[in-house]
């Protein structure tokens, strides 16, 4: 089957997830772990960083819906970033960047979640 | 051989034998010394025993089903013949000296005399050659049946330098065929293989019966070698038969005397080869029970009755392990058990004693105790009056995982041995592929249950799609879906509104499979009621996310295309709910129509409604929109590449000037063409409409 990979990193208080591979139906509980566990963390800050991401589907998109609401909850959000144009398009169709801030670079979202700490 | 015949073997003898007495008592009186009658004379007598032989042999083919019987039966018929010789002996007519002696009358006495002890003996001697080859054929080898017929070769050619025309008294010749068929007769009597598959008990009864028989033979070859009397008789009645009989005796008391030793030899391994003999014959029951894991208690028991029996245990019980789902609690089901009380076993597993359980669960391996009452992993059951003796525990392993244990007692210390172990280990093995067998059969009941549970719901489902798509004459629809699983969550219908106006909505509901059905069932209920009461589909998707929005989990969310064709008017206003973009070719331009917009349950209504905004095309003659969901554009090849929005634009130029529906079918080709081998990941719709009609302003 297709592969998929999750890497998860801590910087100056935000979490940062590396997506790499194709997030289906099979690997989104894999992601859903991931954020369950931030959560557990109490860490509310998270960028996902979406560079390797080759393909989302709808499951994978909804694993954002399911815990965005509880992370805007706790003052905290989930940022995209380093979006290719092929996983931007499928975002974009759904409505996505209306729900989500999306940056083209890391830096970029992890410096807006220090200028919100301001 | 046909019963005639074998009547026949007997009735030839019958008849020629009574001219041979006829002729030995003229000859006897009148000494009429004619070679050619003599040799005549000889030849019917072997003609008559062989058909004799013939006979007896005919009627004993199966032999040795039963040796301690068999040889039971010739010690009883030699035991008559010694009586028979011994009565003969007593009453043997007087010696016949002195000129007047051979007259009829005393030759007449005399030959019957002599005539009888010859056919007993010779009776006698075949049945003795007949049951010794049944034992030696026992095991048959290449070498046993040459040796055994190398010895009848030479028992024959003694036989035969015996008789008196060939005139070899004063050669060496009829010594050395002696001493060959002696020779012969020592290599047959090591075939003993018999006696290693006898029981105990019948091993007893061999030896009696060996020695009895050797003592029998021995007085048999005494009074054959003897000067005796009767003994003349037979050999004056006929030399060869003679030899024949006392070689064969001699073969009897070797062959008996051989059976005696090696049994006595055999004895004290007896048992051991009785229970390998019964391990076999119940390993062999129990792989047939295995297989018959529907009565899984008949198993178990049948399973603690045999390690009872083979081990020679004094209590047998299994338990089997079983894990709450739950809590993760472990349970323990004693199965079956045999000779032991519910008490005693809960003595073992009690809560100060979980020592002995414990162990075995934390390393699943064999576990012997040679003495319960002083091994320091079971003292404790010393004190709550648990019988001294062994204990012995073989896990029972499923995937490495311990699933049950077998566990035996025995009365005694150090009672268990490596056999008891192996037995009891291959008893556990029997038993563990048995209950995954039975696990393995519920599994797929289960899942042929499930699968036809999909099976109804996949056909409620095609249910939900649009039976018939609505007919005019300016327009033409066509439309497919096609789950990749059993059941999908795409939707698509196209139905008749007032005023002349039709609807078309195609949406896809995130993820797959039931979940997805069931959503998808749902937006039909919305989309139809909510088609009737909005004018606009800006308003209908609005409307359809606030209901939505309350129902759908947080994960899931929907995509969704509502246009609505006004005929009169020749255009087409629609609005996108994150769904694809609607393409339409019109002329030699195509347009992937994507106006703005968000799925459906993915955010509140102000949101939604900002994000939402309506398209209106006008529509010129031959015009075309495609609908369709992500499963034909993210279709994926064998090397992951997507078909994608260029090649489903190119194929729908191409034949755009096809018919609604074999633009639809050249489509699904395509796309199916691209894919290649394998099959669709996600759930695929098309819903293609052509425009017929002429255009207004």
């Amino acid at each position: 089957m297709t592969d998929f990979k999750i890497h998860h990193r801590d910087g100056d208080g935000v979490s940062i997830i590396e997506l790499k591979g194709y997030l289906d139906a099979h690997t989104a509980p894999d992601l859903e772990t991931a954020f369950q566990k931030l959560l557990n963390e109490k860490k509310y800050n998270v960028v996902v960083n979406c560079r390797d991401l080759s393909y989302i589907s709808s499951a994978g998109l909804g694993v954002f819906m399911a815990y965005v609401e509880d992370i805007r909850k706790n003052m905290g959000d989930i940022k995209l970033t380093n979006m290719s144009s092929k996983v931007y398009n499928v975002f974009d169709l759904l409505g996505f960047p209306l729900l989500y801030e999306i940056f083209k670079d890391e830096q970029e979202a992890v410096s807006r979640f220090k200028e919100i700490k301001k | 051989m046909s019963r005639f015949k074998r009547i026949l073997l007997l009735i030839i003898p019958a008849v020629l034998l009574p001219f041979v007495y006829m002729y030995d008592v003229v000859n006897a009186a009148v000494k009429v010394e004619i070679t050619s009658l003599m040799v005549l004379r000889e030849l019917i007598v072997i003609v008559s025993f062989t058909m004799i032989g013939l006979f007896i042999e005919n009627r004993n083919k199966s032999l040795t089903h039963n040796a301690p019987k068999e040889i039971g039966r010739l010690f009883f018929g030699i035991v008559l013949s010694l009586l028979a010789i011994g009565i003969a002996i007593i009453f043997q007519p007087p010696e016949f000296s002195g000129p007047d002696a051979m007259n009829i009358y005393h030759s007449a006495v005399f030959m019957i005399f002599s005539t009888f002890i010859a056919i007993v003996l010779a009776v006698v001697s075949l049945f003795i050659l007949l049951t010794l080859r049944g034992l030696i054929f026992f095991k048959r080898r290449k070498s046993t049946r040459r040796y055994y017929l190398a010895y009848l070769i030479f028992l024959f050619a003694a036989c035969g330098a015996e008789l008196t025309f060939f005139n070899l008294e004063d050669t060496f010749l009829p010594q050395i065929l002696y001493a060959f068929a002696i020779v012969l007769i020592i290599v047959n009597s090591f075939k003993q293989n018999w006696i290693v598959y006898l029981s105990k008990r019948e091993k007893v009864y061999s030896i009696v019966y060996s020695v009895l028989m050797f003592v029998a033979l021995n007085m048999l070859d005494f009074f054959l070698a003897s000067g005796i009397g009767s003994n003349n008789a037979i050999i004056s009645y006929s030399r060869p038969l003679h030899s024949f009989i006392w070689l064969n005796a001699i073969f009897g008391t070797i062959y008996f005397g051989v059976t005696f030793i090696s049994t006595l030899f055999h004895l004290p391994t007896a048992e051991v080869f009785e229970k390998k003999q019964s391990e076999l014959n119940s390993l062999h029951n129990l792989s047939r029970l295995v297989t018959q894991v529907f009565d899984f208690n008949d198993l178990v028991n049948t399973v603690t009755q045999m390690t009872a029996e083979v081990c020679d245990a004094r209590s047998v019980w299994l338990e089997l392990f079983s894990v709450n789902a739950q809590t993760g609690e472990m349970s323990v089901d004693v199965v079956s058990k045999k000779n032991i009380t519910q008490q005693e076993i809960d003595l073992i597993g009690a809560d100060d004693g979980t020592r002995l359980r414990r162990y075995l669960i934390d390393s699943p391996k064999v576990l012997l105790i040679e003495d319960i009452w002083n091994d320091r992993r079971t003292k404790y059951l010393k004190e709550k009056g648990f019988a001294r003796g062994s204990f012995l525990s073989i896990p029972l392993l499923s995937h490495g995982k311990l699933i049950g244990v077998l566990h035996a007692t025995k009365e005694y210390q150090n009672a268990f041995d490596q056999e008891d172990i192996d037995v009891m280990t291959t008893f556990a093995d029997h038993v563990s592929i048995a209950i995954e067998n039975s696990r393995l059969i519920a599994k797929s009941i289960e899942r042929e249950r499930l699968h036809q549970e999909m099976m109804v719901a996949q056909r409620m489902q095609k249910r939900l799609l649009p039976q018939k798509l609505p007919d005019t004459a300016s327009a033409e629809f066509a439309a497919v879906s096609e789950s990749s699983l059993e059941v999908g969550g795409d939707y698509y219908d196209v139905f008749s509104l007032p005023d002349e106006c039709v609807g078309i909505v195609v949406g896809d509901v995130s993820g797959k499979g039931v979940s997805a059905a069931f959503y998808m069932a749902e937006v039909k209920g919305i989309v139809l009621s909510l088609s009737k009461i909005c004018s606009t589909p800006r308003e209908l998707l609005l409307r359809a996310n606030d209901t939505l929005l309350e129902s759908l989990e947080k994960n899931a969310f929907i995509s969704a295309v509502y246009a609505v064709l006004d005929v009169t008017n020749a255009s087409l206003t629609m609005a996108r709910a994150g769904h694809c973009p609607v393409i339409l070719i019109s002329g030699d331009t195509s347009e992937l129509v994507k106006s703005s917009g968000i799925g459906l349950g993915l955010t509140d209504a102000s949101q939604f409604e900002q994000a939402t905004e309506e398209r209106k095309i006008k529509l010129k003659h031959g015009d075309i929109c495609i609908f369709y969901t992500d499963g034909i554009t993210e279709a994926r090849n064998e090397d992951m590449e997507e078909y994608g929005y260029e090649r489903l634009v190119q194929i729908a130029r191409e034949c755009r000037d096809c018919s609604a529906e074999v633009m639809k079918e050249k489509i699904l080709t395509n796309v199916r063409t691209f894919i290649g081998q394998g099959a669709y990941t996600d759930d695929v719709t098309l819903v293609v409409v052509k425009w017929l009609g002429s255009s207004k302003d």
